[in-house]
């Protein structure tokens, strides 16, 4: 199965071949047509972004207009849920683009190993400490019985 | 030339991309999680054949056109479990805004200390945040989107894999903090490591990654300058 290709638009409909299988062209129909509801979402947050001049990113706004959208009834999850289950399944997949950028950065990466490696590694703890630790303090006082 | 180049690099990374999925099933381990094994296998290849960055940049444009809409997709499993966040709103903000901007603080002021250059400061700050966002945020901060993508998987492999060590030798066993704690700082592998521990776990790292991603934009335009002196 060659699910690492479904990722790609699918554009006009399938060869003739597939005729009997109208099922099959519905599919890729309701798909595209929610890669493009998507994609909308996605620009106009791009939109927004530039047009207001605030510095956050247009695709974390698409993604909070779409939760409001849910959220409201506005758009239901039928709608969207497709296209989207097969993005997220395939999200790494944008990232190895982006991460072979690094074949440029060797040098900069060996110059602070140590340095990035430690950076990483204390503040992920200290994240994952406050975290945890100070909701369950707050998660505790809320429900004592919750603890072990 | 170009785009024969273009076709190449299209057909070696999602090449890369379905043999890391094959390799992944087959020897579950760090090391053939998706971006890490593909990004390896490209550069191997691009290097072998004598192709720069900057010859794949097309490739790479044309590749990355639906990471828009997938980060759009994220508000899905972010509604689905709403309940699963929302049922605990107050620890959970609160917990999250600690994870959230504490691991950036610490991370600003550690880079600070080994002398990072300003577009390192300003890539490694962001490493919790989910990648698509991240990517984003760098070229706001003035980071390097690249540098930016490979803190944050590293930060994931490193939160999904210590992450429920460090937290059952410091006594978090509320499965809501360890689904929080999971998803704020390691964004999607953490999430999938919630998720095996339990459902609710799952459910709240979900949420968390995402509202994560909110907290980290619309911080780190203010804290990240304070670094940067």
């Amino acid at each position: 199965m060659s699910t690492a290709f479904q990722i790609l638009p699918e554009t006009g409909p399938p060869a003739a071949g597939e005729r009997q299988q109208p099922a099959a062209f519905k599919v890729i129909a309701l798909i595209s047509l929610q890669l493009i509801g998507l994609w909308a979402l996605n620009r106009i947050g791009f939109w927004v972004a530039a047009s207001t001049g605030l510095p956050v990113p247009g695709n974390l706004i698409g993604m909070v207009g779409l939760y409001a959208l849910l959220a409201l009834g506005i758009v239901r999850l039928s709608w969207v849920e497709a296209a989207g289950s097969i993005l997220i399944r395939h999200l790494a997949f944008f990232f190895v683009p982006i991460t072979v950028g690094l074949m440029d950065m060797g040098a900069l990466f060996a110059a602070h190993a140590v340095g990035i490696a430690v950076t990483l590694t204390v503040s992920a703890a200290i994240g994952v400490l406050l975290a945890g630790w100070v909701s369950q303090l707050l998660l505790r006082d809320a429900a004592p019985e919750a603890g072990p | 030339m170009t785009a024969i180049v273009t076709v190449f690099g299209i057909t070696v990374t999602v090449g890369a991309y379905a043999l890391s999925l094959v390799a992944g099933r087959r020897y579950p381990c760090p090391l053939t999680t998706p971006v890490l094994f593909s990004t390896v296998i490209v550069i191997a290849v691009l290097l072998a054949s004598g192709i720069s960055f900057s010859d794949y940049a097309p490739a790479k444009g044309i590749m990355t056109f639906l990471l828009g809409p997938a980060t759009v997709a994220l508000a899905i499993p972010l509604y689905k479990n709403r309940q699963a966040f929302f049922g605990n709103i107050v620890p959970a903000i609160v917990g999250l805004l600690c994870g959230s901007l504490g691991t950036m603080i610490v991370a600003g002021i550690l880079a600070g200390l080994f002398r990072f250059g300003p577009e390192l400061v300003s890539s490694i700050a962001i490493k919790s945040t989910t990648v698509p966002i991240a990517v984003v945020i760098a070229t706001i901060v003035h980071g390097n989107p690249a540098l930016t993508a490979a803190f944050v998987v590293i930060t994931g492999m490193i939160g999904a894999s210590f992450g429920p060590w460090l937290m059952d030798r410091l006594g978090i066993r509320h499965p809501v903090s360890r689904g929080l704690a999971l998803g704020t700082i390691s964004h999607g592998q953490g999430t999938a490591q919630a998720a095996i521990e339990s459902q609710l776990s799952g459910a709240v790292a979900g949420v968390a990654m995402g509202l994560g991603a909110v907290c980290t934009s619309l911080a780190a335009p203010w804290i990240i300058p304070l670094f940067l002196r």
